[in-house]
């Protein structure tokens, strides 16, 4: 167009011919990063791509201004929308997000929220306490705590030979596999999930479930006791029952943290509450998760593996230790 | 009166369709509704299904697992699958999952900053309490055990209702991570109207209006007609349709009588005509604009009174 054509034309459509190249150029750097991905744009293009971004939001905020033309006003509102995902989009590798999470996110969450996790080990000590005794009071409570499916047949019922032959029994009918994945999705697993998914409203059915969850054991532990096998269903237990525990005690924690945030917010909105409790609850929720997997595994092959009882609780304390030397220790800054 | 005073002495709250990027120019990328997330989570829902099932067919292909333990074993490879799937997917495709880039919708930072990894794993993991979890639960609803079931019924709608009652549409895990879920705009540049070529044989500039006659409209109606000649440009052949033609006949007297432009148009020129006044209300109202005149419909005179 000659320049005699260019001073007819009026002020928002000069304004748009005089920048349209870049605009052409923004959108389609904005496709090559959007099909190849930020990371294989060579330097040249990503340069451009974040400075022409810059230019397109300052024409978008002048057309706003100046312009009438929808099609230019859409147009620019959906380009810029567009570069604006680009250029913000995370540049964080999963590699290393991974091993920020293992060396240092999770142990410091863990001790930012030291008081929810005693408070969800407190629920079930209390639990199992008050299990415990109640069952020396009467044996017939043990039939209100103990679902039907978790007891596997064993109740006061049963003979002293049944329990020690459950407890000490070396011949695994499924494959590893099998086993594994049945253990992982156990009872415990899902009380797990469902304190820590249930905390968020309002704290309360977090810290039933963990009592009730104690009420059981206590139950169960009590009703070993009486037979004289109380060490031996430590041994059992410990192996697989350290770890698992302290994950539904730290998912418990978790659950906690996002009620108390749901309840007392403090001088923020309740979302931003949450928000801010979500932060370490979700790390502790992943420690939890981690541990469940570990004490799954444990669970699936060492206990068939192990017999003896001593060994057994050495290495259910043993590994228990290591969890609390992670987090103890983990992510401190040297001095 | 006591109504009134409420109401304008509510501060308005920002659309929630308008995110702020550090720039500080206000963009617009309109949420992105319940349905569509729904049509999105389940494509991936059968993506991953189809996976698992897929490994599940191999291992026992292969002998690695008894029949006994098959539908553990198949919960467990759907939950190894989908848990990484949707975190790694949103992390390497900048907040879509194949079932968001198939509906074109994308997860967005609520404050205009960059995604952060912790928010995607946050939002996934709520997942799994506000997607798979209630899932599962419907699937086991039984009568045997009302308490049980009426208590999952109470989460699963629960889950369901918080998205529909929150402005940006946000699930709890959306909440706890600061994100939102966005409709990826397509930017498509049409031509300018005003900076076309005239066409052949037909001379604008033989119409000319006054200043008072262009101080009748706004930019509503400036648009509307922008519309309107947009659409008669991609027409292939003027003159064919009856119809069409009748409108613009109509149109052209309407804003004749409005403005109080004398001269008769003839028939051929009616559309040179609209696209003359076009281009002159547009200089006219953007002039006022840049003055601080802004003219949102015809309206604006009685609007300016009322404010002031």
């Amino acid at each position: 167009m000659s320049a005699e054509t260019d001073q007819d034309l009026i002020r928002s459509a000069r304004f748009r011919q005089e920048r349209e190249a870049d605009w052409r150029r923004l959108e389609t750097l904005v496709q090559a990063a959007e099909s190849r991905g930020l990371q294989r744009m060579d330097f040249a293009e990503s340069r451009d791509l974040a400075s022409l971004y810059r230019q397109a939001t300052t024409s978008l905020a002048i057309a706003r201004e100046i312009s009438l033309d929808k099609a230019l006003l859409g147009y620019l509102e959906a380009l810029t929308a567009r570069a604006y995902l680009c250029v913000y989009a995370p540049q964080e590798g999963l590699g290393g997000l991974i091993q920020r999470f293992l060396t240092t996110g999770a142990p410091q969450a863990m001790r930012r929220s030291w008081l929810y996790i005693l408070l969800g080990i407190l629920c079930m000590g209390l639990g199992a306490l008050t299990g415990y005794l109640l069952y020396f009071e009467s044996p017939d409570w043990y039939y209100v705590f103990m679902p039907d499916a978790l007891g596997g047949g064993r109740g006061p019922d049963s003979t002293t030979e049944d329990l020690r032959s459950v407890i000490y029994d070396a011949d695994p009918q499924a494959s590893g596999l099998g086993v594994f994945a049945t253990y992982l999705f156990s009872h415990n697993t899902r009380i797990a999930i469902f304190v820590f998914g249930l905390g968020v409203f309002a704290c309360a059915p977090a810290i039933l479930l963990t009592y009730y969850n104690g009420l059981i054991m206590g139950a169960f532990f009590a009703l070993h006791v009486e037979r004289g096998l109380g060490l031996d269903l430590l041994g059992w237990l410990s192996i697989h029952g350290v770890t698992e525990l302290s994950a539904i005690c730290i998912a418990c924690g978790g659950g906690l943290k996002l009620g108390a945030a749901v309840l007392f917010p403090g001088e923020r909105s309740r979302v931003d509450a949450l928000r801010l409790a979500g932060r370490d609850a979700v790390k502790l929720a992943l420690v939890a998760a981690i541990m469940l997997f570990a004490a799954a595994l444990l669970e699936g092959f060492g206990r068939q593996l192990v017999q003896d009882r001593t060994t057994r609780l050495a290495i259910g304390w043993g590994v228990g230790a290591l969890w609390l030397a992670w987090f103890a220790f983990g992510g401190r800054r040297r001095q | 009166m006591i109504f009134r005073r409420n109401k304008s002495g509510k501060p308005a709250r920002p659309s929630p369709n308008e995110l702020m990027p550090p720039e500080g120019v206000t963009l617009t990328l309109p949420v992105a509704g319940v349905g569509v997330r729904i049509a999105a989570q389940i494509t991936d829902i059968l993506l991953t299904g189809i996976a698992a099932g897929a490994l599940l067919l191999l291992l026992s292909v292969t002998g690695l697992i008894n029949p006994q333990s098959l539908f553990v074993i198949a919960i467990l490879l759907f939950f190894l699958i989908r848990v990484p799937y949707y975190i790694c997917a949103e992390l390497a495709w900048n907040g879509q999952t194949l079932g968001k880039r198939i509906m074109k919708i994308k997860v967005v930072s609520h404050d205009g900053r960059s995604l952060s990894a912790h928010a995607l794993v946050l939002r996934n993991l709520m997942k799994e309490a506000e997607v798979f979890l209630p899932g599962t639960l419907l699937l086991t609803l039984d009568a045997a055990s009302p308490v049980s079931s009426l208590l999952s019924l109470g989460w699963v709608i629960i889950c369901l209702a918080i998205p529909c009652f929150d402005r940006y549409r946000r699930r709890l895990g959306d909440m706890m991570a600061g994100t939102h879920v966005i409709h990826l705009p397509v930017p498509v540049l049409l031509a300018d109207l005003a900076s076309e070529p005239q066409r052949a044989g037909v001379n604008q500039s033989k119409f000319v209006f006054l200043s008072y006659q262009l101080d009748h409209y706004g930019a509503f109606e400036l648009q509307t007609l922008e519309g309107l000649l947009r659409n008669e440009s991609q027409r292939p052949q003027a003159g064919q349709d009856d119809r069409r033609d009748a409108t613009i006949e109509v149109i052209v007297e309407k804003i004749r009588n409005k403005i109080g432009y004398a001269d008769p148009v003839p028939t051929e020129d009616r559309l040179a005509f609209l696209r003359a006044f076009y281009n002159a209300q547009r200089k006219h109202l953007e002039q006022r604009q840049l003055f601080g005149d802004r003219r949102e419909n015809k309206h604006y005179a009685e609007n300016g009174e009322e404010n002031s």
